[in-house]
Formats: structure tokens, sequence, C-alpha cells
């Protein structure tokens, strides 16, 4: 008997153990109850230098009006995010999660597919017409709106001025560019000034989805299908992509950082991608008045393409069953879904291109940059947010994309196109059938 | 008299099961329920939890799968050449740090144990750093003259395969030592001098008393190290997040991706965890025959 | 001693002081590193720096919430190591003591279980544990509790294998000893085995701490919220950040590899002669 009474007593111990443990971590969650009492926001997004910046200035003029308001902005890596929706969402445990989420766009239908209960409609915070028209797509399912574009992922070949003059061309040069003549100028560059004319990461091929939304193509089609091995706009991509790198003239990175740092430290002539990279290129100041921006190289071999494309960009989203939907929605409606002053400060401290259509009668946006030797450079990106071609980027593009990465790489490497995309088609719609 | 000592030892028996309960009862809760689990939910698509029976579908998409492929396969290359490499070097080693002439032996063990301190997530993020392409340890290879070109370790799908198996082989090999440290410590001296005196070199003694008398530590570490590898990911993770377009990519991060990167593929992901099922399970069968050959 | 073994003691030594100085290497690096700036640490600098303060401060003032992770990871580790000490010893100790063919064969069951792959039990672990959330006695353990960390670490098939092979060199009079003395079976577990095993226990609680303190993969999955997560969560967090702080960032490494650090130093003579213990049987 007396083994039991002491095992009792142990199994007991550890109980009490178990418990003190987890009510002691557990100080500081939130509770998921919609408690009108409670104002607290939690926020997440990913970028310190760019949309976390932005969350913490809206929540400075949200909390003029409504001081008793609680926010807080959680910098979170975005795979992260990506994994924490995924779990709780899937297991309907909101412990820990946030009111309001950046989502990016490639993933926001992902999402809204297979979790739309989660999500709170905000059809009564804007309209889908106060928006750049290719951004509005992403965040509606059923016909109704589920995010509040957040930037334009408009992209553009930011370039070194006095490397490309170096190299023996003009600015004029570098407007309505193809790729063609970009390889062109950056073997000059290499040859000229010793330098790459841009960085490429072999795990990240954003270099092809920009071509491909620049003919209005993308990895799966309209009904969203994959569409890979007739997709003459992705060959064409994958052509020029391959061209590029036989040119010898990119340099190759592994991550974020090192893609940054090779710019800041003037290791490369040119930057081609979405307009959030510019903050990132001010960060050297040393560097300033040597830039320029210029629009997206088209494709020449595709008749389809323009010079104008797409990379990245996000929405905000509120998780409807976390315990805040109201005061989410009041949040947002108060400051991304249409607060001009918000938008006009951004657009000094970040650089932010905003997609709110209202957004353009901020007095910021007409100001020339001075980083940009004077360039006014959120009329162009303004400019070419309107052309951008809009295209469903479906549920999977980076299950599809994973995927793509390599055949790209087989196909750099020297393999035949079209059987290698005829395989990577079978592969992407297992991968996608679900 | 022995009527009653044999009830004692009955109620001994039984009640010795209550040390036992608790382990066995979280094992079959956390390993062995899950397991089967598992298997039905390998039968299972569906996106999220909206999952229907679907056979044997997830197992056939595996035979075309060309990311589970060479996730397949580069968990299988980690395994072929990081394994033996690692077991012989720490072999190599020991024997060394047993000789009880050797001094500053104390200093030696404790540095070459010093990485097996670290958490995985650490040491990658340094190993990340060192061998940037313009890390630490190119700047030393090219003032060494090694090479011309930085190596671009973590970009090249080659070099970044090479990277993480050194990586996981700076990490393991002391932790593998010690284990063979402690199984050289009941050896006992005199048979090495024996050995010495009938004229037996260093090699011949590792070979004939060594290897045979540690035979049953290798056995178990080989195992255990076969078993850590097939189930890589912190690693890879962190230091080259499974890059280039997959190159380096394990089956474990596999998993992971299709669980949690993409739309959530519980089915699927099950599939394909049954294979390092299967292959641990037939590894772990023929590392044990050939440990019992020898015998 | 003859020139040949002189020579060959020469290469043993030259060997070992190479193998030493790679595996100390990236521990002094990293310790440079937290000493210094950022810009310095990716430039490779190799001269310990002034900075380690200003890293520190940073680190703490970051709203990585570093401390509350590095109690997150504590609590974590030390429950689960107590917790695995009672539960994992108790059965290696008695699946030697208490033979019988039942045993033998349930014993044989969970080394079975060693070779099962964490990577296998991700799918299920996830969905069983999501429900445990919405079951009231068991949200201690559901997800993005502790608990639900601590749980599947306290009984393990390494450590109960490794505690019957060294229940092996348990002398058995002492047991029978304690017996005709009237004590207990469980009695004798921990007024006997316990004390008399300290080297065993010793070694168990370097590995188990160091597991529980260094993993990775559940926790990852389990903890979802800022304010739970572990120390390897949030390193991992910093390394893929958008802007990395190298300086801070191995400044964090530096922190929270003490605490093992710390273990195996106090631990060393123990450990290794608990390790020797279970390669005897």
């Amino acid at each position: 008997m007396k083994v039991k009474k002491v095992l009792a007593v142990m199994m007991a111990g550890t109980m009490a153990m178990g418990i003190a443990v987890c009510s002691d971590a557990g100080l500081g969650t939130v509770k998921a109850a919609d408690d009108a009492s409670d104002k607290t926001l939690t926020i997440w997004a990913w970028d310190e230098a760019f949309n976390i910046v932005a969350a913490n200035e809206a929540k400075e003029i949200y909390q003029k009006e409504n001081p008793d308001a609680e926010v807080n902005v959680v910098t979170m890596a975005q795979d992260d995010i990506v994994a924490k929706l995924n779990t709780s969402l899937s297991s309907q445990s909101y412990d820990g999660l946030p009111d309001i989420v950046l989502i990016e766009d490639y993933k926001a239908q992902g999402y809204l597919t297979a979790y739309t209960d989660e999500f709170a409609e905000l059809d009564d915070v804007a309209k889908p017409d106060d928006f750049a028209a290719y951004k509005t797509g992403v965040n509606q399912a059923d016909g109704k709106m589920y995010g509040i574009p957040f930037d334009s992922g408009v992209a553009a070949t930011f370039y070194r001025t006095d490397y490309i003059e170096e190299a023996g061309y003009t600015q004029e040069d570098m407007q309505d560019l193809t790729w063609e003549k970009y390889i062109e100028i950056g073997k000059a560059v290499k040859e000229k000034c010793g330098v790459d004319m841009c960085t490429l990461d072999p795990s990240d091929i954003g270099q092809i989805r920009m071509m491909m939304q620049s003919a209005g193509s993308w990895y799966t089609d309209a009904e969203g299908k994959v569409s890979i091995e007739d997709n003459q706009a992705l060959k064409d991509a994958v052509t020029e992509y391959k061209n590029l790198v036989d040119a010898g003239i990119t340099k190759q990175v592994a991550d974020w950082d090192q893609f940054v740092g090779a710019f800041n430290n003037g290791e490369v002539a040119s930057v081609v991608t979405g307009c959030w990279i510019a903050p990132s290129i001010q960060k050297a100041e040393d560097q300033s008045g040597k830039w320029a921006v210029a629009p997206f190289p088209k494709m020449e071999i595709n008749d389809a393409s323009i010079n104008a494309s797409s990379i990245g960009g996000a929405g905000w989203y509120v998780l409807k069953n976390v315990g805040h939907e109201e005061l989410a929605k009041d949040f947002l409606a108060k400051t991304f879904a249409g607060n001009v002053d918000l938008m006009n400060q951004l657009v000094k401290d970040i650089t932010l291109v905003s997609t709110l259509n209202t957004a353009s009668e901020a007095p910021n946006y007409s100001e020339g940059s001075e980083f940009f030797g004077g360039q006014k450079i959120f009329d162009d990106f303004s400019n070419w947010t309107k052309e951008v071609p809009s295209v469903n980027y479906g549920m999977h593009t980076y299950a599809i994309e994973d995927i793509m990465t390599e055949a790209v790489q087989a196909i750099v490497g020297g393999a035949d196109m079209d059987s290698v995309l005829g395989d990577y088609q079978i592969q992407a719609e297992a991968a996608v059938a679900q | 008299m022995y009527k009653s000592h044999s009830s004692v030892q009955m109620r001994q028996n039984r009640r010795s099961w209550l040390f036992i309960i608790p382990s066995m009862a979280l094992i079959i809760a956390f390993v062995f329920y899950p397991m089967v689990q598992a298997f039905f939910t390998s039968l299972q698509t569906g996106m999220a939890n909206n999952l229907s029976f679907s056979g044997a579908a997830n197992y056939e998409r595996l035979l075309t799968d060309s990311t589970f492929k060479k996730a397949l396969f580069n968990t299988v290359l980690y395994l072929v050449i990081q394994v033996p490499i690692m077991i012989i070097l720490a072999l190599v080693i020991s024997s060394m740090l047993n000789n009880k002439k050797l001094k500053f032996r104390g200093f030696f063990r404790t540095a070459i144990f010093l990485p097996c301190v670290t958490s995985l997530v650490a040491y990658s993020i340094i190993f990340k750093s060192l061998f940037a392409t313009d890390g630490f340890v190119n700047a030393i290879l090219m003032n060494l003259h090694i090479i011309s070109n930085p190596i671009a370790w973590i970009t090249d799908p080659v070099f970044a395969r090479v990277l993480i198996i050194i990586a996981i082989t700076w990490r393991w090999t002391g932790y593998n030592m010690v284990f063979y440290l402690s199984g050289l410590q009941s050896i006992d001296d005199s048979i090495y001098e024996a050995a010495s005196i009938d004229g037996a070199n260093g090699f011949q003694k590792f070979k004939s008393i060594t290897l045979p008398l540690l035979k049953p530590i290798i056995l178990f570490t080989t195992i255990n190290s076969t078993i850590g590898t097939l189930q890589l990911f912190d690693e890879t993770v962190n230091i080259t997040n499974g890059g280039p377009a997959n190159a380096t990519i394990t089956i474990s991060q596999y998993i992971y991706n299709l669980l949690f990167k993409y739309q959530p593929n519980f089915g699927y992901a099950a599939a394909v965890s049954y294979v390092i099922v299967v292959l641990i399970v037939i590894l772990s069968f023929i590392q044990m025959k050939v440990g019992d050959d020898k015998e | 001693m003859s020139k040949k073994a002189k020579a060959s003691n020469a290469v043993q030594y030259v060997i070992l002081t190479i193998l030493s100085v790679v595996s100390v290497f990236p521990f002094l690096w990293m310790i440079i590193a937290a000493t210094n700036k950022s810009v310095d640490v990716t430039k490779g600098t190799l001269i310990p720096g002034t900075y380690f303060f200003e890293n520190l401060k940073a680190l703490l003032a970051s709203d990585l919430q570093y401390l509350n992770a590095f109690k997150n990871s504590l609590v974590i580790a030390v429950v689960t190591t107590v917790l695995a000490m009672l539960v994992s010893s108790a059965a290696g100790y008695a699946f030697e003591v208490y033979k019988s063919k039942g045993k033998d064969r349930a014993f044989n069951i969970i080394l079975l279980s060693m070779m099962v792959p964490f990577a296998a039990l991700m799918v299920p672990l996830f969905r069983l544990f999501s429900k445990f959330g919405n079951i009231p006695g068991l949200k201690l353990v559901g997800l993005n509790s502790p608990g639900a960390v601590v749980i599947i670490a306290v009984a393990t098939a390494f450590l109960i294998f490794f505690f019957r092979q060294n229940t092996k060199t348990f002398p058995r009079e002492l047991i029978e000893a304690a017996r005709i003395d009237g004590l207990g079976e469980f009695g004798i577990f921990t007024r006997i085995f316990m004390p008399t095993m300290k080297s065993t226990y010793a070694a168990a609680v370097v590995v188990t701490f160091m597991t529980s303190w260094n993993n990775y993969l559940w926790p990852l999955i389990a903890l979802q919220s800022p304010q739970k997560r572990t120390l390897p969560l949030i390193i991992s967090a910093m390394g893929s950040s958008y802007t990395p702080d190298y300086g801070m960032m191995m400044t964090a490494v530096v922190i929270a590899t003490l605490p093992t650090a710390l273990i195996f130093f106090l631990m060393q003579k123990q450990f290794v002669a608990g390790m020797t213990g279970s390669v005897k049987g």
C-alpha cells in the first residue's frame, strides 16, 4: 500500500508542478473572448524598416483619438507568421494570435479559401474601388472584401547612375528597358566598372514571377489551374532568366541580408524588384544622389509583356475569433483604410507607395526625392502601379514556386526546357491537388 | 515457506509495474498512438482539417514527387557520408585520448566535447556567418592560397551539402567520443600492454583490441546517429533553409513545409513521414544484423 | 621511449590540437562577435571589442522579449529534467530489478519507440495537442502551453534504456539489506538507489537538460504566441530577420549557451562516470 501512496504523492507533485509552470508562463496572454472593456490589439508584421514602422505610426494616430486602446506591434519573421497562422487556424486555438495581421498578397487567397470563417469581412471598413485595381482581387473571397491593401508591390529598376554612365550609357537608355538591353548594359558595366549588374538568389525566383506578371500570366491560370507546361510567358521568363545568368553579370546571394548588403556596399549596379526596397537602398546614405528609378524591363521576346509588373505587396487582415474584431476594424478604418495624413507621413518615413487611391492627394507624394537625384519617384510608382497587369495569384504560389526553383536551376544548368517544364507541370499539379 | 516467498515475489512483481506504468503510458500516448493515427491520416487527403479517405493516393504521389526524391536523396547522402566520417573520427580521437601518458587529456576532451553544449539553432547561425561567401572561412582559405575565389558555401548546391556535413560533424563528434571514451576506460590496460609486448603497433591494437571490445557501443552510437541524421531539421533550416532550390532540404524539413509553409496537407505529410519510419526500421535492422554477424 | 613512438606522439598532439582549435574556434568567434558592432562582425573581425554591453542593452530592449524567453526555456528545461529523472529512472530501475518476461516484452516495445522519428509524429501530435487545448482538464498540456513541450520529453526510450543499463551496476545486496531493514520497495528506490547512483543521474541530467534547452522543432510547432517562445525560437527568428544585428545576435547566442556550458562543466566528472556505467552492461 505504501508504494501506491508514495506514487500517488509523486504524481500529485508532478501535476502541481505542471500547473505552477503553466499558470506562471500563462501570464500576459490574450483571452479569446470579445470583451468590450478589453481594448488591447495585437498586430503582426515582419519588416522593422518598413511595415513595422507603418504599424507603429498607425498606432500613434489611433491612440490620439482612443487613448484607452492599447496596441502591441509585434515583429515576427514572415515564415513564422505563415506557420503560426497555419497551426493556430487549423487547430482553432486562438491563444496568442494577433487581431490584425499583415499577409503577403500571394498567400492571401490560400488563407481566405482554407479558413474563410476565421477572417472578418471588411466591407463596412472600405470599398474595393478605394484601392488600386490590381490589388483588390487578392483581398476578396466570394465577392466580399477581407483585407485592406497596404503597400504597392509595383516593380521598378533601381540603378546607379554613376555606374551606368561609366559604362557608356545614359539615363535615357534605362527608360522603356527590355531585358535584352538590360543584359547588354550589364555586360558593359561588368567590363568597365567591375561590378555585377544585379543579385540573384537561386532559392528565390522573384525575377521570373515579375517577368511573368508583366505579360499578364502566372503559375496558375484564371481558374486557378496549374499552368507551367504550356505557359509561353513563363517559358520566355525562364529564357530571359537563363540569359541573365549565362551573361555572368550577376552576384549570387543566399538571403535578404546579403541581398541588401550587395547594393548597400556598391557591389551591384541595379536592383530590379518591388518599390518597397527603396528604404533599404536609402540606408546607404553615402550613395545619395547616385540612384535613379526606371520602369520594370519588359521581355522583348514576348509580345504581351509590358514595362510594368509587381512583386510582393501585402494587406492587413482581421482575425475575427481572437476576440477584438470590432476594435480591430475600427483601427483599420481610422488608419490604413483611408487616412491620407497617415499615408502622407509614411511616404516620408518609409517611402511607402500606398495603394489607397486618395493617397495620391497627399502633398509628400509629389515631392522629389533627393536620394534619387530629385526624381519624383512617387509619381512614377503611382503611374506604373496603374499599368500593372492584374493576375490571379491563386492559392499555391509558394508551393509551386518551391518546386519551380528546382526546375529553373535544372534549365539554367542546361536541361531541356520543354521536358523539364512538362515534368514539373505534373509535380505542381500533385502539390496543389489536395 | 516456498509458497509465501513466491507470493511476496508476485506481489512485488505486480507492484513494480507501478514504476513502469507512467513511462509506458506516456510513450504509448505520445509515440505509438500518434503513429497509428499518422497511418490513418496518410490514407486521407484534403486541405487542413477537411480530410477524406483516399486510399493509397498519397503514397502514389510519393513516387512522382521530385522534391520528395530530392529530400530523400539528401537525407540518405548525409547519412552515408556523415555518419561514417563522424564515427571513425570519434573513435580515433577517443583512442588517442585514452592514452594515459598523454598530457592535457582533460583539456582536449573538454575542447572536443564543447560543441555539444551549443544548441543546434545557435551553432547553425554561427556556421552560417562563418561560411558566408565573404565570411571568415573563405578569407582564411584565400589567405592560405588554398582557393583563389571565395567558395559559395551556401548558394552552390554541392558546397551547401558539404557545409551541412561539416556542421553536423563538428557538433556531434565529441558527443560520440564520450561514449567511446567511457567504453575504453573499462578495457583493462594490461591487454594493450600484452599486445605491445607481442609487437603490435598502434593500428593493430586499435583493430584487434579496441574495435571488437567497443563493438556494442559503436553499434549503439551508429543507430543513434542514423536516427538523428534521418531526422535532420534544425541545421538545414537555419544554415541554408533547404536551399539553394531545395538542394539541401531534408525529409523532416519537407514534412514541415507540407504542414506549415503551404496550405497544410496533413495526409501527404503523414505519408512522407512513414517513409522515414520504414527507413529507420530497415537500417536499424541491417545495423543490428551486421553487428551480430561479426560476433 | 623510441624515436618512432615519440614521432607518433607528436603527431597525436598536432592532430588533437588542430581538432581542439576547430572545436573551440566557433565559440571564441561567437564571444568576440558578441563584443563587437554588427558591421565589424560582418567584416570578420577577430579582435575583442568593447561593444558587449551595448549589444546586451539592445538585446534586452528589443521587442523579442529575450529575458522572457530565457525564463520560458529555463522553466521548461528544469521541469522536464526533474520529471524525466523521476519517471524514466523509475522505469529503468524497475525493468532491471524486477525482471520478468512481461517486463522484458514491455521494455522491447519501449525500445522500439526509439525508432520512431519525431517527423513522423509531427502531424498526429499536433492534431492531438490541439484537441487537448479544448478539453478543460488537459488545457495544461494543450498547444501553446509549456506543458505541451514538457510532457512529451518526460519519458524517453533513451533515458529508460540508459537507467536500465546503469542499474546493472547497482549492487543487489543493498536491495536485500534494505528489505530486511523493512524498507518498502519505493523507499528502496528513493532512499537507496537514487543516492547511490548520483553519477548516473548527473549524466542523465546533463543529457536531458541539454536536449530540452536546445529543443527546436516541437516548440516551434507547439508554442505559438510570442510570449511563450523559447530561446532557440528567438535566436532562429533573429537569424532570419530582415536586418540581423550580428553583434546582438551573438550576444543572445552566448547567453543562451551559458546554462548548458555551466551544467556540463559542473557535472563533467559525474557525466563521464555515468556514461561509463551505461556502456558496461
